[in-house]
């Protein structure tokens, strides 16, 4: 398997946040009817790609396909196939539930905002040693996010932590009260903890930061089944956090 | 489910979409990891032992022996029987052989009955 079929890099038409937001909405307004059950965080994600999208999920060894890329995830448009690194499986790696979420999400997000695009603009097939056919889209981790990674990872966040999911939960942690954390209280609070920041000291005032509230975001991650780092970002997307909040004359 | 040309892996996966079972979550019933049900799907390794089979058989309500015998494999009891009767057992195959299903039903109810006056 040779590199270069790892770098197809594709010109998608350009969508805004709110269309991804929509296009989210609409899977899961689409699991509730036909499933007549509400969604609730954790988010189905698996019944939605079987039984709702009805794709096919594997687990495959993303390392012997591409041997010199890091990738995580694929998809095959015309099989229907999502393939899912087996390192993320959390049945064998439990701390990789987070990132297995994410990542089925994130092709989720390939497979509702990008098939028609692929379709009719089809890749120049190729194949592997073995016949197979390489599949339309290939993520890595390790790769400066081009706009169709970036919309696929904005849906992936849509619909593992739906907006008023993650607002209602933010309340119930909050007894009620669904205002913004202030970093200006949450720094201080936080003041004689050690944070590391994916495995490494946080130092500078940016890293710390963003350790503090992946300290906050804690509980809400479980509650949605995604990374602490994925739970930080949506949490600051809804601008759940702000340096200080408005205060009240009265 | 009638026997069929399919092969296991297309079979299963089949069969535990049509059941309602997740990839992971008929791999914790199984006993077994997803990666390996995954595996077996994909038909990237050799079908399941007959235990295995059999267990998979029992979790999606299909007949265990039709599905030992998709897994290429024998029921691990039929050895320990044709030990038992070496020359009765391997003859009574051999005349067997060739038989309809219908007739080989009507031959296992006969069976039946004849070990139930033995008894």
């Amino acid at each position: 398997m040779n590199e270069r079929f790892s770098l197809v890099d594709r010109q998608v038409p350009y969508l805004h946040e709110k269309q991804i937001e929509r296009e989210a909405r609409f899977i899961l307004d689409q699991y509730e009817l036909k499933f007549e059950r509400k969604v609730t965080a954790p988010v189905p994600l698996e019944k939605i790609t079987e039984f709702q999208l009805q794709l096919t999920l594997e687990f495959k060894d993303m390392k012997s396909l591409f041997p010199f890329a890091d990738v995580h995830g694929a998809i095959w448009f015309k099989e229907g196939i999502i393939g899912i690194d087996q390192s993320l499986n959390p049945d064998e790696n439990p701390s990789m539930l987070g990132r297995y979420h994410f990542t089925l999400a994130h092709e989720l997000g390939h497979w509702c905002l990008h098939r028609q695009h692929y379709k009719e603009n089809p890749n120049q097939p190729m194949l592997f040693d073995d016949g197979v056919r390489v599949p339309d889209v290939v993520c890595r981790s390790s790769e400066r996010k081009k706009p169709v990674e970036w919309q696929a990872d904005a849906f992936a966040a849509n619909l593992l932590m739906p907006k008023p999911l993650v607002i209602q939960a933010w309340a119930e942690h909050h007894d009620g009260d669904d205002q913004p954390a202030e970093m200006a209280t949450l720094r201080p609070a936080n003041a004689d903890k050690v944070f590391s920041l994916r495995g490494r000291l946080a130092t500078t005032a940016e890293e710390r930061d963003a350790a503090i509230k992946e300290h906050y975001a804690a509980p809400f991650a479980e509650r949605f089944s995604v990374s602490k780092e994925a739970m930080r970002i949506r949490l600051e997307e809804l601008k759940l956090f702000v340096e200080n909040r408005p205060r009240l004359l009265f | 489910m009638a026997p069929t040309a399919k092969s296991f892996g297309k079979v299963l996966r089949e069969r535990r979409l049509a059941c309602g079972f997740g990839l992971r979550e008929f791999a914790q019933l199984v006993g077994v990891s997803s990666t390996y049900i995954s595996q077996l799907e994909q038909e990237n390794i050799d079908p399941p032992t007959a235990e295995r089979a059999a267990k998979m058989a029992e979790i999606l309500r299909e007949n265990a022996d039709e599905w030992i015998a998709l897994a290429g494999r024998v029921p691990d009891d039929l050895e320990g029987i044709i030990q038992k009767e070496p020359i009765g057992m391997p003859a009574l195959l051999r005349e067997a052989k060739g038989l309809t299903a219908a007739q080989l039903q009507k031959l296992a109810e006969q069976a039946k009955v004849m070990k139930g006056e033995n008894s």
